[in-house]
């Protein structure tokens, strides 16, 4: 590890100041375990590494408000798992966090840190979009709010500008009934990377939103508003022909976790199963 | 004492954190050092700079191939042809083409990657058929192996064995099929380090090596020293499996310890770890013949092993796996041609198994193929042609020393053979043979102190395997004293006498017997004293040794040794002796959808002669087992086009979790005492590895129909044969 | 660069120190305490060697800088037996064949800790969950999933 300096400011103001100053050469720090790992391979080489984890802003760590319930930036996973809250309304984003890494990960990753390192396979991204996710973005300049959907670049990029940085993530608060389910495939059963990570969320009003991960260069989204795929009545098959031409948005390439025809062959088997599990969900609901 | 399951000596340092691993290990002074090296697989040298990195503040000295004694020394337990460092090429990725001392380990990283290597990358040998290609580079210098009629190409060794006339044989049906066994790692936890310093004249170093004594011996020859002035201290390996069993950078460390006159630690990362050592991968080409009823007719197989780019162990490790290449079977005609091929990859090296995993994963397969064809039982055609305790299954050799048979009953009764299976599972049973330790020596010391306790000296080193605590029981139950009265000495070759090395699963027969022997010289002298005394037979230890010690104090020394002699004229310089047999049956239920294998139960039966420590001998056998769920279902180090590592860590090079364990868990032993070591027992350690495998690969078949030649089982493969399958 | 004071708690003992902010919480532990009983390995937070607690949530301190334990408790392995006597999970640890080579036994035990903590009478499945973040290269699962469930038993 280089050599750098170390601030935990108290305020989103002073951690503006700091990112100011330093520019390229800053660099924030929530749970640390992509950022660590970074320093010590010398992928990061910052002057600065800024703790967020005492900016007084970002308590509390989840909070609701109106329609929308709020996930500040050093929420680690763990704090997402321990939240009734989110347990009753989002499951799939709890199922989804339950797998990045081990326990000790969980208790230090923080969700907006997934997000942030935009890794085409983090494994909450599918999740966060199929629940509608939105971003807050801040800087010494002001504060806007992006869809997750847009959020993402391309591997390792996002639509955050020098100076700014993530204050929250916040989830829609649905007033209807729905059924949710998030997938995966790994090399093995203990933790792993995704091969491919899939979350589906059928509404009861027949809309069904499929979000995927690690099958191009950034997680995205696909919708059926037609209702067939939350159609109960409807064939395997016609579900299939759906569930094929959404799938065509996805561009898989062939790494040391799969090849690409591995991985086009799993977008649709788990995208059946996780359909399926999300109708069940949706009935017993 | 003996069979019984005495708790692990050195437990309680393990929980509580204060067992010292080398990593633990602080001296005064100590430099830092970091290994420069490569990214890439092959490369010429043209030049290296470093200028830049001796500036930076902290560093004392830097190391090239230049800096060296010339020609630069070069070492290996069977052939001289590693050098210290990289000399004109870089030949695997990973090699080190300088080494870099510093007072902190921050300023060595630094300056690590300050050093500017000018080189060229080069085309690379990095599979069987690139090794294979006349037009290949040739890996090892044939000035190397001058007189050697190979050195033109990139064979190191061509071993051909056999019996009766393939050619002759007759045959009801042949079955002809070629196998494939990837390149896998050790991936101890303990990632290998190593210290040293000057010593009175000489040098000292701490490794976690199995092989303190050889490691003695390379240094003494690199350093122009005498034995008895390079003193190697072996504290207790965290996970070794063989990756530990040869000297790697132990020559660089003590001769960067002897320039820089200051004791130097060199940690190496885990991804440098598994740079430095790999099990040998294999393509086995193998026709089989069968009479109708299953009875083997012939086995002609012909295999192709890759090596690394130095030779380390690993034409041993081909040529003792392959001499049992036709399994623990009776095989009237055989033909085994094997060529051990040199790549520009990591050195292979010892790896628990020793190649058996490799061979018996073709031979088990083909029996399995065989009883489809036949519409025979695998259990059935198994049992059919075991060899027979007496029976010289390798004409010539050491016999079948146990009975087979019963381990392949206890296993398949343990998975329910033959019983109703629910729909998309399926079972699987396999065997395995290891030819065990062959020639070596095991040398004990055993101190009885006037008290009526004792030290044990032995040369063995304990990595997990729980040697101590056996070695330990031996003595209790030999000199008739309380374990907790016996403290083991091991891994200091200033203070414990010769052992070959802790390989092959051999410690509990050599150094148990010479454990033994040395109790038995002690208790013989008792018995001499007692007489001496004018004592009556039946007097205890203690009153014996006070009534013999009472004033001045002193101890009974005594020494035993057991050694098996080479053979002149033998493929393996000695008979083997004992055979490490084992049989693995597995349930699994396969996820047709996306390839996934669940492990619904897995067996493992080792006729281990006598259990010393029953809790021990299971631990080791589950234990060898869930490393070799590994390689059948995940282990694979995969190369670029360049020969570099691409799943280079641990985040892409997966191994088996808690999570990927078979629900339910069986280790069982066969116990007739039949074994050369002491009360009737034999080696154990290994066997729960060798017959993973094709085990599992033959309960997938049965679950799915596929058959798959090629490792590891990975849901991919699974699903794209599947796939084939459906087509 | 100029390091940073700290004042953190390690194993009850509350120290002020200077770091620098370079220093990950594995070596500061390692190297300027001489708590050695907490493994490095990967480095990347997959093997979980060097599992402590922290504020009694287990974390990889490979993953964490030093400086980042400011005003915070942190418990090794050391710190969980007393005056040198095992607890009842290391003793269960050990009466279970739990260790082999032991290199991996005190991350093992931390992440067990840490598991009973949050959830005192696991199942066989959740102690399989909870220790997936501990690799053991010897294959010692079984052992170490009976010590973990034997010592729940216990009541620890």
């Amino acid at each position: 590890m280089q050599p750098f300096a170390y601030a935990r400011p108290a305020t989103l103001a002073d951690a503006f100041a700091l990112l100011d100053e330093h520019g390229p050469d800053a660099c924030l720090l929530a749970g640390g375990t992509d950022v660590v790992v970074g320093l010590r391979n010398r992928t990061l080489r910052p002057e600065m590494v800024i703790d967020l984890k005492q900016v007084a802003e970002l308590q509390p760590a989840i909070s609701e408000e109106g329609s929308w319930l709020t996930i500040t930036a050093t929420t680690a996973l763990a704090g997402i798992d321990e939240d009734q809250r989110i347990h009753a309304r989002f499951p799939a984003l709890i199922e989804a966090a339950a797998t990045v890494g081990s326990a000790q990960i969980r208790n230090r990753a923080t969700l907006t840190g997934n997000i942030c390192h935009a890794s085409p396979a983090a494994d909450t991204a599918p999740a966060l979009l199929a629940y509608g996710a939105r971003v807050n973005v801040a800087s010494a300049r002001g504060t806007r709010r992006v869809d997750l959907d847009e959020f993402f670049v391309g591997p390792g990029k996002t639509v955050l500008q020098r100076g700014e940085l993530v204050t929250a993530i916040d989830l829609p608060i649905a007033a209807e009934r729905r059924g949710a389910a998030f997938a995966r495939i790994t090399r093995r059963r203990g933790v792993d990377l995704a091969t491919i990570s899939i979350c589906c969320v059928v509404e009861s009003a027949g809309r069904t939103v499929l979000a995927y991960g690690a099958v191009g260069p950034r997680p995205f989204m696909v919708a059926d508003e037609s209702g067939l795929l939350a159609d109960p009545a409807a064939r395997d098959g016609a579900k299939d022909e759906v569930l094929r031409q959404l799938l065509t948005k996805a561009s898989p390439i062939s790494d040391v976790r799969g090849s690409r025809e591995y991985r086009e062959a799993m977008l649709l088997v788990m995208s059946r199963r996780a359909l399926r599990a999300s109708l069940e969900r949706l009935r017993a609901a | 004492m003996i069979g019984t399951s005495q708790p692990r000596a050195g437990g309680l340092a393990r929980v509580t954190g204060r067992q010292q691993f080398i990593a633990d290990i602080n001296l005064d002074h100590t430099l830092h050092v970091k290994l420069v090296h490569l990214d890439c697989g092959h490369a010429r040298i043209v030049a290296i700079d470093t200028a830049a990195a001796s500036e930076v503040y902290g560093v004392v000295a830097i190391l090239t191939a230049a800096d060296l004694p010339q020609p630069v020394p070069r070492f290996g337990p069977v052939h001289d042809d590693r050098p210290i460092l990289a000399v004109g090429e870089t030949k695997y990725h990973g090699q080190p083409v300088a080494a870099v001392a510093a007072e902190t380990k921050e300023a060595a990283e630094a300056a690590a990657e300050l050093v500017r290597v000018e080189y060229e990358a080069l085309p690379g040998v990095y599979t069987v058929a690139a090794a294979l290609d006349p037009d290949a580079p040739l890996v090892l210098e044939p000035g190397l192996r001058p007189d050697d009629p190979l050195r033109h190409s990139n064979v190191l060794r061509e071993l051909n064995y056999g019996w009766g006339d393939v050619e002759a044989a007759k045959a009801d049906l042949v079955v002809e099929n070629s196998y494939a066994f990837p390149m896998v790692t050790h991936f101890a936890i303990e990632p290998h380090a190593f210290i040293a310093a000057p010593d009175d004249g000489g040098v000292v170093i701490w490794t976690a090596t199995q092989n303190p004594f050889q490691t003695q011996r390379i240094i003494a020859r690199v350093l122009g020293l005498p034995l008895a002035r390079v003193r190697v201290i072996a504290p207790d390996p965290g996970g070794a499996f063989g990756g530990k069993q040869h000297p790697k950078y132990e020559p660089l460390v003590a001769l960067l310890a002897l320039r820089t006159g200051r004791p130097v630690r060199l940690l190496l990362t885990l991804e440098e770890t598994f740079q430095e050592v790999r099990r040998t991968s294999c393509e086995i080409h193998v026709r089989t013949g069968f009479q109708a009823d299953g009875t083997i007719s012939f086995q002609d197989i012909q295999s192709d092993f890759l090596l690394g780019a130095y030779a380390d162990v690993a034409e041993r490790v081909i040529t003792k796996a392959n001499y049992l290449a036709c399994g623990p079977y009776r095989v009237p005609d055989a033909r085994i041609t094997v060529r051990a091929l040199l790549s520009h990859t990591t050195p292979s090296t010892a790896f628990r198994g020793f190649g058996t995993p490799q061979v018996s994963w073709a031979h088990e397969s083909q029996l399995d193929d065989a009883a489809r064809r036949l519409g025979l039982d695998r259990v059935d055609i198994r049992l059919r042609n075991l060899a027979r305790k007496g029976e010289a299954f390798v004409p010539g050799d050491t016999p079948c020393d146990g009975d087979w048979a019963e381990s392949v009953r206890k296993a398949a009764g343990a998975i329910e053979w033959g019983s109703p299976i629910a729909a998309g599972r399926g079972r699987g049973l396999a065997v395995a043979i290891k030819a065990s330790a062959t020639t070596g020596a095991s040398y004990s010391i055993v101190r009885l102190h006037w008290d009526g306790s004792a030290t044990v000296l032995a040369g063995t080193s304990d990595m997990g395997q729980g040697a101590r605590t056996v070695l330990a029981q031996v003595a209790a139950h030999e000199l008739g004293i309380p374990i907790d009265s016996i403290k083991v000495v091991m891994g200091d070759t200033a203070a414990v006498p010769f052992d070959l090395q802790t390989s092959a699963s051999r410690s509990t027969v050599f150094m148990g017997q010479a454990v033994a022997r040395a109790c038995r010289d002690i208790n013989a002298q008792l018995r001499q004293m007692a007489a001496d005394l004018g004592l009556v037979a039946n007097v205890s230890v203690v009153e014996l040794l006070r009534a013999r010690f009472s004033e001045v104090r002193g101890e009974v020394i005594g020494v035993g040794s057991y050694r098996s002699e080479h053979q002149p004229g033998h493929p393996l310089g000695g008979s083997p002796s004992f055979y490490e047999f084992s049989c693995t049956a597995s349930e699994v239920e396969v996820d047709e959808g996306t390839g996934e294998i669940l492990l619904v139960r897995h067996v493992t039966v080792a006729d281990v002669g006598k259990a010393l420590n029953p809790q021990h001998v299971e631990m080791q056998d589950e234990g060898a087992a869930v490393m070799g769920l590994g390689h059948t279902l995940m282990e694979h180090i995969l190369l670029d086009d360049s020969g570099r590592i691409r799943n280079l860590g641990a985040l892409d090079y997966r191994i088996p979790t808690t999570k990927d364990l078979p629900l339910e868990m069986l280790a069982l032993v066969v116990e007739n005492a039949d074994g050369p070591g002491p009360y009737g027992s034999k080696g154990a350690g290994e066997g729960g590895l060798m017959a993973t495998a094709p085990a599992v690969a033959s309960a997938v078949t049965e679950a799915t129909g596929v058959v798959i030649r090629d490792l590891p089982l990975t849901p991919e493969r699974v699903w794209r044969a599947i796939q084939s399958r459906d087509l | 660069m100029s390091s940073t004071p700290i004042r953190v708690t390690v194993n009850g003992a509350e120290r002020e120190v200077e770091v620098a902010p370079n220093t990950t919480l594995l070596d500061f532990l390692r190297d300027r305490l001489q708590l050695t009983g907490t493994k490095e390995c990967c480095d990347l937070g997959e093997c979980g060697a060097c599992t402590v607690l922290l504020d009694g949530r287990a974390v990889n301190s490979c993953l964490m800088l030093a400086v980042e334990g400011d005003a915070r408790e942190v418990t090794t392995i050391e710190g969980l037996s007393e005056n040198g006597r095992p607890n009842a999970l290391q003793d269960a640890f050990l009466a279970k064949g739990a260790v082999q080579c032991g290199f991996c036994i005190p991350g093992q035990v931390m992440a067990a800790r840490y598991l009973l903590s949050r959830n005192p009478h696991p199942t066989l499945a959740e102690v399989r969950e909870g220790l997936s973040g501990n690799l053991c290269r010897c294959g010692g699962y079984v052992q170490i999933c009976e010590a973990v469930l034997a010592a729940s038993e216990a009541g620890t």
